[in-house]
This record gives C-alpha cells, sequence and structure tokens, in this order.
C-alpha cells in the first residue's frame, strides 16, 4: 500500500482552505452545493480508505495464516498491523459519530415539527426567549418566539420570515445536515462544516435581501435579533466560526452581493477529482495485494 | 382593488403569518385598522379582514368588541402559542446539544461583537 491510502484522510485540510477562500468572496448559492460535495467525497474517501487499511488485516485471518506457513511462502503485509487495527478503530468511531449527528438532527426537527397550528407555515410559540427556526418537513414549517417578534418592527419581521423562508425553499438543512455528517466522520471537515452552516445563513441573507428589496433592512434585522438574543443564556454557538459570524453577516450585506468567484469552485471540484483519484490508486494497490494474498 | 397590490404581489400563506406576527408584536387587541397600521404596507382594509377571518376560523386568533365600541378587534389565541412554546422548550431541554443543531436566525453574540454591532447599526440609521 502508498500513500495514497493515507492522504485522503488529510484531504478535508484543502476542503477547509477552499471553504475559508470562497465563504466572503462566492455567492453562497454558488459556493453551497460544491462546498458540500466537496466534504462529502472526503468524508467518504476517509471512510474507504480507512476501510482498505482494516482490511489488510485479511491475511491474520487463521485460514491465511496457515496457507502462509504451509507454503513457505511469505505473504505480503502491505501495512503494519498495528495500523490496520487503528483504521478499524478510526472507522468504527467515525460510524458511530455519524450515526449520532445524524439522528441528533433528525431527532430535532422531528421534536419541534408539529409544535402547533401554523397561520401561513408560520407557528408562534410564546417564550422570551428570541428564536427563529426553520423546521424541515413537508411541509416545513417557521417557528417563531413571541420574544423574537416583539423586538422586531413589521419591516424586519418581513425580512426574518423571507430568510427562514429561504431555507425551507432550498432545503438548506440537507446542506448543513450533510456538512454534519461529513464533519463527523472526518473532524478535519469542522471548517468545512461551519463554512457551510454560515454560507446557507447567507444565501438566506441574499434571497430575503432581494424578496423584501432593501439589503439595510435585512441587515438590521440580523443585527437586531442578534442583540436580543445576547441577553439570553448564549447557547453554543454551531458555528466554529464564533461569534463574529453575525457581524460577517451584516457587514456583507452593507456590502454589495458577492460576485460569482470561479477560480476558488475550481478548486473545490479539484479537491473532489484529487480525492477520487487517490482513492482509486489505494484501491487498485490493494487489488493488488488481494491478487497476491489469493495467488498465494 | 387599485392600493391592494401588495397583497396580490405577496402569498396569502405570508400575509396570514405577517397578520399573525403583527398581533404578537402588538401586545394589545388590533382592530383590522391597527392591523393595517402595524403591518405599514399599504394593504388594503378588506384584504386585512378577510385574513382575520380566515385566522379567526383556523382559531388562531379571537375577537371581542374594539375599545371604541365600534367594530372588533383581534388578539392572538394564547392556548396554541403556549402549547406550541411547551412543546419548543420541552424539546429544547430534553438534549441540549439540540440547539448547537439548529438553524437559529441569529444566535452566539459575543461581548466584542454586540458592540460593533451596535456601531454598525448606528452607522446606517436612517
Amino acid at each position: 500500500m502508498t500513500v495514497a491510502v493515507y492522504l485522503p484522510l488529510l484531504l478535508p485540510v484543502l476542503v477547509a482552505l477552499a471553504a475559508r477562500l470562497t465563504a466572503d468572496r462566492a455567492r453562497p448559492r454558488a459556493a453551497v452545493p460544491g462546498l458540500v460535495a466537496a466534504a462529502i467525497f472526503s468524508a467518504a474517501a476517509t471512510i474507504w480508505s480507512l476501510l482498505l487499511l482494516f482490511l489488510t488485516l485479511f491475511d491474520d485471518l487463521p485460514a491465511m495464516i496457515d496457507l502462509d506457513s504451509r507454503t513457505g511462502m511469505h505473504l505480503p503485509e502491505p501495512v503494519p498491523d498495528w495500523v490496520a487495527v487503528s483504521a478499524l478503530v478510526l472507522l468504527v468511531v467515525a460510524l458511530i459519530r455519524l450515526e449520532r449527528d445524524v439522528h441528533l438532527r433528525r431527532t430535532t426537527a422531528h421534536r419541534l415539527r408539529n409544535a402547533g397550528p401554523a397561520a401561513g407555515g408560520v407557528v408562534v410559540a410564546d417564550w422570551s426567549e428570541p428564536l427563529a427556526v426553520a423546521v424541515p418537513g413537508r411541509p416545513g414549517e417557521i417557528l417563531l418566539t413571541t420574544g423574537m417578534l416583539r423586538v422586531l418592527d413589521a419591516n424586519e419581521r418581513r425580512a426574518v420570515l423571507a430568510h427562514e423562508r429561504a431555507h425551507l425553499a432550498h432545503g438548506h438543512h440537507r446542506a448543513v445536515l450533510l456538512a454534519g455528517a461529513a464533519a463527523a466522520v472526518n473532524p478535519l471537515l469542522r471548517p468545512a462544516r461551519d463554512a457551510i452552516a454560515y454560507l446557507v445563513e447567507r444565501w438566506a441573507d441574499e434571497e430575503a435581501a432581494t424578496g423584501v428589496g432593501d439589503r439595510d433592512l435585512v441587515a438590521r434585522a440580523v443585527a437586531r435579533a442578534a442583540l436580543a438574543t445576547a441577553g439570553h443564556p448564549a447557547p453554543a454557538p454551531a458555528l466554529g466560526m464564533h461569534g463574529g459570524v453575525i457581524v460577517r453577516r451584516v457587514r456583507a450585506l452593507h456590502s454589495p452581493p458577492p460576485a460569482s468567484a470561479r477560480w476558488q469552485l475550481a478548486l473545490l471540484a479539484g479537491v473532489t477529482a484529487v480525492c477520487l483519484l487517490l482513492e482509486a490508486t489505494a484501491t487498485a494497490d490493494f487489488v493488488d495485494v488481494l491478487r497476491a494474498w489469493l495467488a498465494g | 382593488m387599485a392600493d391592494d397590490e401588495a397583497g396580490r404581489r405577496r402569498a396569502r400563506g405570508e400575509l396570514e403569518s405577517e397578520v399573525m406576527a403583527a398581533l404578537w408584536a402588538a401586545g394589545e387587541p388590533l382592530t383590522p385598522a391597527g392591523v393595517q397600521t402595524a403591518l405599514g404596507d399599504g394593504l388594503a382594509y378588506n384584504t386585512v379582514q378577510t385574513i382575520l377571518t380566515r385566522l379567526l376560523e383556523k382559531d388562531l386568533v379571537r375577537r371581542g368588541p374594539a375599545d371604541s365600541g365600534r367594530g372588533h378587534a383581534y388578539w392572538p389565541a394564547q392556548d396554541a402559542a403556549s402549547l406550541a412554546a411547551t412543546r419548543m422548550r420541552a424539546a429544547l431541554d430534553e438534549r441540549p446539544d439540540r440547539r448547537a443543531v439548529l438553524q437559529q436566525f441569529a444566535a452566539g453574540l459575543g461581548e466584542d461583537d454586540a458592540e460593533t454591532l451596535r456601531a454598525l447599526l448606528a452607522e446606517r440609521e436612517p
């Protein structure tokens, strides 16, 4: 086995880099699909690499050891056993984390769905904590607390509703779910996950700005809602990009809408291609090893 | 109706949710004219009236005589919203890590950020 099997485990560093470069430069609706695809590809590559490494333990099966000693020929040992065993451990941990993350996101949406009767897809909860949440489903719902409604004026409320409707219309929960799953598999993808979470907010901000026809209005709604939440016990922010996210969103809305950024997206495509290439090489290596074993 | 352009542009559901939001934000019963003012975007009186009637049928608002003695005033139904709040809190308290996976409109503000935001708001004050 060559280095090709290990490299995909580190590729997420490139995805994270691409995420950082795209975050405030590309149009969110162009950057999100690219980033999600790159994250998913590199997470899948991580799993495949770990699986290949683990499968090299094949030669330690009793039958193979038997064969080895009987024929007196030395079967190839492509990677040290401890590496293969570590790969197995990492693989199991990755799959457990993956299951947990997806389960958490699914049950959260499930528990929040049908919280009450909806008016035009909006459920109002009488709760002083300012919250506005898009709950995916068929149809999706927007949950708004009275705490949120009372800190905003009519136009700002319209901006928030437009923002949340954009989340639902474009299935942003799916992008976030996939990004979370990818980061659960390979923790190096966490910056990419956070960038995707940030970019779907930006996407919804941009769409709301187009909808209400006023960028400043959306910026004001974001800022005032965030300031209102500041007085409440802060939930651990989902974004590893920490609190600066809100400021970045407001600043982005105060600037002209971003243009497309072709080369950053090309970088993502490049990462995905490298991923595929390395995995193909690693797989070919593994097949060679397998042939050697079976021939012996 | 000529002055109902805003109404025609936006879908029925959107208007329902906006009226609902306005009633909650007001914190007191509103007449249809009051709702019209609160929404502040040139919706026709009849449109507002129609939406209020629909919300009444859905049991999302309550209606009583207006303070002025003429017509009706509307306020949001408390029970539905309290129930929604109870369910929401239960879901979030059951597993504290749920908050982290919620796509919240605006959350996670640091101390310095609050200052920066206030400055940004002041800068653009109309």
